[in-house]
This record gives C-alpha cells, sequence and structure tokens, in this order.
C-alpha cells in the first residue's frame, strides 16, 4: 500500500484538495476545511479504493493522516 | 398489462421562507454560508402553524387541476404519502377526497414513508393501474418535517423544507411502459438513525430532554432526531447498488439512461451518489437550492424542473432512485 497514493486519495475528499499541503505527519482536524463530511468522505474512499471499512469512532482515534494510514495498512 | 404513464407535475410551496441570513441570526456560532455551500441549500419554505401537510397537498393538486385544465371528476384514486399526517384518524386522504371535490367513488388511502414515498407511490399506482382497479390516479406527497424539528436543531432546520407535490398517473392502452420496473430495499435496522422517538404509540409521552454534546444541540426525543453519519453511510453505500439493480432489471444499459433524478437529499451526499455510480455530470440533475429537502416530494419537484428547462424530453428515460427514513429505498425507471 503505497504511501504517496493514499496521500493524494486523502486529499482529493478535501473541498479544496488540489489547493492545500497535506503531509503524512498533518493533523488533519486542523485543516480548515475538515468537518464531518469530509470524514464521512474519507471513510467512504477507503471502503471504495482500500476496501478496509474504518468507522467514525476509529476516525476520532487518529490524529495525523500517518494514524489514518497504518490503520488501514494493518488492515490489509 | 395495461401501463401507465406520468402525465402532470405540479407542487407547492408554503409562503413562509427561512434562508441562510435567517439561520445566521438564530444561530451566529454556525458557520451557515459554509454548510449551505456543502449541501447546496439556501432557502426552505416553512409551513405556518396552522398549515398541516394536508392542507399543502391540498394546494398542490388545486394548482395540478388548475395549470393542466384537469376535470376533477375523473380521479378514481387518490394516494397520499406524508409522515406528518393531519391526524392519527381518519385517513387525511379521505378528507381530501372531500376537500378536492374528488368523487365518492374515488379510493383514497394514505402511507406513511418520507424520502422513498414518491417512488413507492408511483409502484402503487402502477399496480392499480395494471390490475385495471383504476385508470387516473393522483397521488399526493406533502411533508411538514419543521414541525418535528427542534429550534435547536440547526442541521436538520438546514436541511430540510416543506412542500407538497401532485402527480397525476393515467392509464395507457399503448405499449409504451411510462413507469418501467421497480427495485426497492427496506433494513428496518437502521430505523433509529432517522426518527421522531416519542408521541406515537411506542412512547406516547412527551418526555424528552435537551441532550447536548458539549456546546452542540444533538437530540431531543420529542423531536426528529437524524445520525447524518450513519444515513450518508448508508446511502453512500447501498445507492449506487440499486442503482445498477434497477437499470438491469429495465433491461437497459447505464448509457441508456437519459437522465438521473435522485431524492435531493443534500448536494454533498448526492456529489457521492454520482461518483460512485459514476455518472456523468451532465446527466445528473440537481434541485434544491430554494426548497431544500422536502422528503417525498423532491423528486417530483425536481422532475418538474428538468421538464420545463427541457432536460427530459417525449422518449427520455428517466431513473429515479428515493432513499432514506425507514430505512427505505425504491428505484424505477421512466420514459417519457
Amino acid at each position: 500500500m503505497e504511501k504517496a497514493k493514499f496521500l493524494s486519495d486523502f486529499k482529493e475528499q478535501f473541498i479544496d484538495g488540489d489547493s492545500i499541503t497535506v503531509e503524512l505527519d498533518t493533523k488533519f482536524r486542523q485543516l480548515e476545511t475538515w468537518d464531518s463530511l469530509t470524514g464521512m468522505s474519507v471513510i467512504v474512499m477507503i471502503q471504495d479504493i482500500y476496501k478496509i471499512e474504518m468507522s467514525d469512532t476509529d476516525i476520532k482515534n487518529c490524529n495525523t493522516v500517518n494514524d489514518i494510514y497504518e490503520f488501514v495498512a494493518n488492515k490489509i | 398489462m395495461i401501463n401507465s404513464n406520468i402525465s402532470e407535475i405540479s407542487y407547492y410551496l408554503p409562503e413562509n421562507i427561512l434562508d441562510n441570513a435567517s439561520l445566521s441570526n438564530q444561530h451566529p456560532e454556525w458557520s451557515v454560508e459554509k454548510i449551505s455551500s456543502k449541501t447546496g441549500i439556501y432557502k426552505r419554505h416553512i409551513a405556518n402553524k396552522k398549515e398541516t401537510s394536508g392542507d399543502l397537498a391540498f394546494k398542490a393538486a388545486e394548482l395540478l387541476f388548475l395549470e393542466n385544465n384537469i376535470d376533477r371528476s375523473v380521479i378514481d384514486f387518490l394516494l397520499f404519502c406524508t409522515q406528518s399526517p393531519d391526524y392519527f384518524l381518519p385517513t387525511t386522504a379521505c378528507l381530501l377526497q372531500d376537500r378536492l371535490k374528488l368523487p365518492v367513488s374515488c379510493g383514497a388511502l394514505d402511507y406513511n414513508l418520507g424520502c422513498s414515498g414518491f417512488v413507492y407511490g408511483l409502484g402503487l399506482a402502477k399496480g392499480l393501474i395494471s390490475s385495471g382497479q383504476a385508470r387516473n390516479i393522483l397521488l399526493l406527497t406533502a411533508e411538514t418535517y419543521s414541525k418535528y424539528i427542534h429550534p435547536l436543531d440547526k442541521s436538520n432546520k438546514t436541511i430540510f423544507g416543506d412542500a407538497a407535490a401532485a402527480t397525476l398517473i393515467t392509464a395507457d392502452e399503448t405499449n409504451s411502459e411510462g413507469i418501467g420496473k421497480f427495485e426497492y430495499s427496506t433494513d428496518g435496522s437502521g430505523g433509529e438513525f432517522l426518527i421522531v422517538k416519542n408521541g406515537a404509540h411506542r412512547s406516547r409521552l412527551l418526555t424528552g430532554k435537551d441532550i447536548f454534546d458539549g456546546d452542540a444541540f444533538l437530540r431531543n426525543d420529542d423531536y426528529l432526531y437524524m445520525n447524518g453519519k450513519e444515513i450518508f453511510s448508508f446511502t453512500a453505500f447501498n445507492v449506487p447498488g440499486l442503482i445498477e439493480r434497477c437499470i438491469k432489471k429495465n433491461n437497459l444499459a447505464p448509457e441508456e439512461i437519459d437522465l438521473f433524478v435522485m431524492h435531493q437529499a443534500n448536494e454533498f451526499m448526492l456529489q457521492t451518489i454520482r461518483k460512485r455510480a459514476s455518472i456523468p455530470t451532465e446527466k445528473f440533475y440537481i434541485h434544491l437550492s430554494d426548497c431544500g429537502n422536502t422528503v417525498s416530494s423532491t423528486i417530483p419537484i425536481a422532475l418538474f424542473h428538468a421538464l420545463k428547462e427541457g432536460k427530459i424530453k417525449r422518449g427520455s428515460k428517466v431513473l429515479i432512485a428515493g432513499f432514506g427514513v425507514g430505512l427505505s429505498c425504491a428505484a424505477t425507471v421512466l420514459t417519457f
């Protein structure tokens, strides 16, 4: 599971995904356009592309993009 | 089999408007502009205290008769979809038969569905027509969710609007199947995700308390509660499959569908469905900015505008899908 692709897939869920900077160590909740709808979008993306079920609670336990990456990578 | 067609559609929006400026005044801490740009909703119409779903339905029906020069004595069946009826009993449809001066030989019934209601109504109408029980069916959808929404519930206030739609469905002796085959789905395990808990017979007394999540209003059991995340998840993961099965059932290929008109829940949800179901933007119709999510009336209102704008022409194949409270889904293909 490629880190760069995951980062790009993650960024795409943001309404301003083209213009923001997101790295693996970014605390995603601090991004201006992060909200619960973006969170739901991320969950759907992970199911669609990585075929992994991630719940709202699982996301709550993550702080950085890398936390989410690790969660998914561990389940594949 | 006697085929059936949608002949005419009209709709009615109550006069009071709740726009984003008012929402902002009521909830200064709520970023109304941000939410509106994501939900695609800028204005909703709200029934006043004395206006019931029966009143809205009455007005929509009268508009239908007036705008299309319809002789009301041809109506032989009235279907009324609502989750906020005038009374527990008698049936609001029976009262509407009287108010609309429909023939006493008319059949009439209420049915309780929300977002999937219009599509279900077409299914029932098709059944009545194909079995020879009726030939000119008046399908009324009317909803006043505003009466169930708590004054502090800013999210639901942003999304839902009141409205009624009137649709005339007629028997068609030609070979054209104006209303195609249906795909249904029901998952009652998700019932709790969109619910008004108190007031009916499971829990009669209105003893709800305001429950907060930090500063944010979460729920009060006397009022409408919607778990947005669960509803979103259900829709995102189930509706694309429903669409696919419906297209197959109608012996069509996806490219043969000219227009997709979904239940107009909110723009964000609609775009998620569109992307997951690989529907091109130009074939995906959206209309909700000035009326919001009007529950069972979103599809007929959208169809009305799509027809007016020429997005639906003679021979167009339109896939419609309703999904939501219940949890309940239904889809079919219409040929105009």
